[in-house]
């Protein structure tokens, strides 16, 4: 590996949360891996920006506005593989929130909800602007499945994206299950690959990196009412937080880069 | 046999000295469930456990599990089995162990599960606290639990504690244990046996009945009836204390030099676990359907392994129908239902 | 290693996970996709493996995939195998070249009962790249030609450009001891031969009902080339069939390639069609 993989960050609407959490990494296995790659751009932790060729580009945020199409199609141009990481690109994220609602403008802006620059359309995956090779779900996204999907880019392998849900990440590290203190939970429908941390710190799964592959939905609704205790359009509405362009009721099903 | 009897008062003692000499793993509280874990204290020893989350088996075959490490592409095998006692195990877990101890052992012996195995001490308990979703007294009832080196059974004043190895009598150096006497040895039998009328679920028919009519069955519609609901999470395979697939994948650490080809536990109720790339280049997932992937666990526990384990590859512990969410696949509903077709 | 501090301080250096390496003799493109190696093994051991065989081919980091010998025991020296360029593991497994180590683990599997098919009339039914599992056996019988009766082999590929082992079939066309049938499903400008599914050969020539029958290819060929099988009348324990599945440990332990109750890995890849015709997940 004498040619250094050179990799760019980009973001667009999102918290930029991803791009912290990466500046986070700051350890040992994060320096290592600079070994590997060379950054040529990345907003949060330097000022250079580059035209130059790319082989690996990693993009944050959701595709919420026309505007940002070209943007978005020239980093395709010029990048080899092109990486959505964190829930907002690889979902539309919380983001998505907004594409079922109508009144959201005027709630959250009040007078100002007619200024141009709030302008957007509904919050979609980068996905739906261009082809997208991969994606590092979650909110944020998870160091160490970053860590793993870039060191297989590096020896040239396609990373392996799970398509199990979080139930299988619950079981293997034993830990209780929500249902069993008398909670509710969405690891039956949700992607894991981040290790289920949060059902075994007792705060249920929110599906925070969408769902896996052909969600039992009806099922979940089910459950949802009859062990979780939710009414129906509670149940019902739930699993929207992260997934409102994974439901089957989603305005535009999201184009799955996983498989 | 040698049967020996040590009171209640000695009992946190002899824990103790084992604690101390040994590597102890036993059933211990987690929140409101109970799971097999190193023992560090002797209160934390819970032997009125009801069920744990997970099944023993994982000391032998650890939810990950390095197979192999290597460094470029020069590989070493990591088997480093650790002397171990395995203490307070049901009889239901122990039959369990003994399957998966032979499909291990079958054709080609895998001592990535039975280096450590062989230097385990495996030590039951009697069952204390009936789990409410139990049927180990309905289930496999010709096969005897074996393969386990001692037993303890609560009784009157204390434990009987019946040695049937020379790993099982090597823990008799750790209390004050005496002879038990014939009184004290049918005390511990009626204890043991009284449990199995005790299960909430019941299975209605004969092992190797169901296996013959439940494999007649394969193109009954129950089974897409049955897995509507499925969530195809694979928790009943996880949980299951006979289930042993695994899917082998390589990784490397942080160096990009170094790594591991790890296997990670696995189960037929996910949807990827029998897809394919074929030579041809196209994919083929052998199990599509949400049906077929619940008929094949049915097959697997009734059917399938009879022949090679001499009854079904259940035990009736009752761990999948908990873990279940959507409740669909307690094996007593399937099969009473597929029984009276 | 040894067990720590147990009593019975055995020491287990056996790991049925731990491939040995073998290496590249020779390594060149059969087709666009498809890489032909011929290896060694590194330690020089000699050959030991039944025709319809296999080996879990990989490289670290990567992972492993079963792949069937593609030459016959008959040649000791080196062996082949023939990996198609269609996932993680074989796009890395096709970088390789002449000089670099694979790491294989095997033999593994049952291969074709050869016992059961010496002295008898043979026919072998290859589709795609089922001729590389099934090219094992064609060479132990041509090499070892006077033990069977008589010889016939029908290849189906896709197209010309997708015809594997171009050297072989033009011996196999000119040999007097093999009747060879070829097809293709989709011609081209330069091809004289037959053009349709592999199921039109039975018409080529006649196909004794006391023949033995082997069968590999993709699974949709399985279920037309076996109504062939039954109009000659050809009993179902003479016919042999190669299934494929997800072999992903080939040691009959992590459940992946489970047809019913069978694992394709240690019960096969080789089946007698008649122990599994009545297996509802065979075909």
């Amino acid at each position: 590996m004498s040619d250094k993989v050179k990799v760019a960050y980009f973001d667009f609407t999102c918290c930029e949360g991803c791009q912290i959490e990466m500046t986070n990494f700051g350890d040992a296995a994060f320096l290592e891996l600079l070994n590997h790659v060379e950054v040529v751009e990345f907003r949060e932790a330097m000022s250079e920006k580059t035209t130059e060729r790319i082989n690996i580009a990693f993009i944050e945020g959701s595709f919420s506005r026309e505007a940002d199409r070209a943007r978005l199609e020239e980093i395709r141009e010029r990048s080899d593989i092109v990486i959505a990481y964190g829930a907002c690109a690889c979902t539309g994220g919380i983001n998505a929130l907004k594409n079922h609602q109508n009144d959201y403008h005027e709630e959250v802006y009040g007078k100002d909800a007619k200024m141009p620059h709030l302008d957007s359309q509904i919050a979609l995956p980068v996905s739906a602007a261009i082809k997208v090779d991969y994606n590092i779900n979650g909110c944020p996204m998870d160091k160490d499945e970053f860590i793993r999907v870039v060191s297989h880019l590096v020896h040239g392998k396609q990373p392996v994206i799970p398509n199990h849900p979080v139930c299988v990440e619950c079981k293997l590290r034993e830990t209780v299950c929500r249902y069993d203190q008398g909670d509710h939970c969405l690891g039956m429908v949700a992607r894991a690959g981040c290790g289920a941390p949060c059902p075994a710190d007792g705060i249920p799964c929110e599906a925070c990196r969408g769902f896996i592959d052909h969600p039992n939905e009806e099922s979940l609704v089910k459950v949802l009412m009859e062990k979780g205790g939710l009414s129906r359009e509670r149940a019902e509405t739930r699993s929207r937080m992260f997934t409102a362009n994974c439901r089957a009721d989603a305005p535009e099903k999201i184009v799955s880069p996983n498989k | 046999m040698n049967a020996f009897f040590i009171k209640e008062a000695d009992f946190t003692q002899f824990l103790g000295n084992m604690i101390g000499a040994r590597k102890v793993i036993g059933p211990k509280a987690r929140k409101n469930r109970f799971v097999f874990d190193q023992i560090r204290k002797p209160e934390d020893l819970r032997l009125d456990y009801d069920v744990t989350i997970l099944p023993p088996k994982k000391v032998f075959f650890p939810p990950r599990q390095e197979l192999i490490r290597f460094h470029g592409q020069k590989g070493s095998s990591c088997i480093q089995p650790e002397s171990t006692v395995l203490f307070g195990v049901h009889f239901y877990d122990i039959k369990a162990i003994d399957m998966t101890d032979h499909l291990f052992r079958e054709n080609n012996m895998d001592f990535n599960y039975l280096a450590q195995r062989e230097c385990t001490t495996l030590i039951g308990s009697n069952v204390q606290n009936i789990f409410k979703r139990a049927f180990f007294g309905s289930v496999g009832k010709g096969v005897a639990p074996k393969g386990h080196d001692g037993f303890t059974t609560k009784i009157s004043g204390g434990y009987l504690y019946e040695v049937y190895t020379a790993k099982g009598k090597d823990l008799l150096a750790y209390g004050t244990f005496i002879e038990a006497t014939e009184e004290q040895i049918n005390e511990a039998r009626e204890v043991n046996d009284s449990v199995m009328d005790k299960c909430p679920e019941k299975i209605n028919h004969d092992s190797l009945e169901i296996s013959e009519k439940v494999r007649s069955k394969f193109n009954s519609p129950v089974w897409e009836e049955f897995a509507h609901d499925c969530f195809s999470c694979g928790s009943c395979n996880l949980v299951c204390p006979t289930c042993y697939c695994f899917d082998v994948q390589d990784n490397w650490n942080v160096d990009q030099v170094t790594g591991s080809r790890d296997r990670t536990w696995d189960g037929c109720l996910l949807e990827d676990f029998s897809s394919c790339s074929l030579t041809g280049g196209s994919k083929e997932n052998f199990r599509e359907t949400r049906g077929s992937r619940y008929r094949h666990r049915i097959m697997r526990k009734t059917s399938y392994l009879t022949a090679k384990l001499g009854g079904p590859a259940c035990v009736g512990c009752g761990r999948c129908s908990s873990s279940c969410t959507a409740d669909i696949a307690d094996p007593v509903n399937v099969i009473n239902r597929l029984m009276e077709e | 290693m040894a067990c720590d501090n147990c009593s019975c301080s055995k020491v287990y250096n056996e790991n049925i996970f731990m491939p040995k390496e073998a290496v590249i003799v020779r390594a060149e493109m059969a087709t666009a996709s498809e890489k032909h190696f011929t290896l060694k093994w590194a330690d020089d051991s000699p050959n030991y493996f039944e025709p319809g065989q296999f080996v879990e081919a990989s490289l670290y980091g990567f992972g492993e995939i079963p792949i069937g010998y593609a030459s016959s025991p008959t040649r000791t020296k080196t062996f082949d195998l023939i990996i198609r360029a269609v996932g993680r593991v074989s796009n890395a497994l096709h970088k390789l070249e002449k000089g670099d180590t694979m790491l294989l683990r095997g033999p593994l599997g049952k291969g074709f009962p050869l016992d059961k098919l010496r002295g008898h009339n043979i026919l072998v039914v290859a589709g795609g790249i089922g001729l590389c599992p099934t090219r094992s056996l064609i060479q132990y019988i041509i090499d070892r030609r006077q033990e069977f009766k008589s010889f016939n082999l029908f290849y189906g590929a896709r197209s010309p450009d997708d015809q594997l082992f171009l050297d072989d079939l033009a011996s196999w066309r000119k040999a007097e001891d093999v009747n060879y049938h070829e097809t293709v499903d989709r011609g081209s400008d330069n091809w004289k031969g037959n053009v349709g599914v592999i199921t039109t050969l039975f018409q080529k020539t006649e196909i004794p009902n006391d023949t033995r029958v082997i069968i590999c290819g993709p699974p949709i060929m399985y279920k037309f080339v076996l109504m062939e099988i039954d109009k000659i009348g050809i009993p179902h324990e003479n016919v042999y069939v190669d299934l494929e599945r997800r072999m992903k440990c080939g040691v009959g332990k992590c459940g992946h390639c489970q047809i019913n109750d069978k694992y394709v890995c240690t019960d096969g890849p080789v089946f007698q069609y008649s122990q599994i015709e009545k297996l509802e997940e065979a075909f």
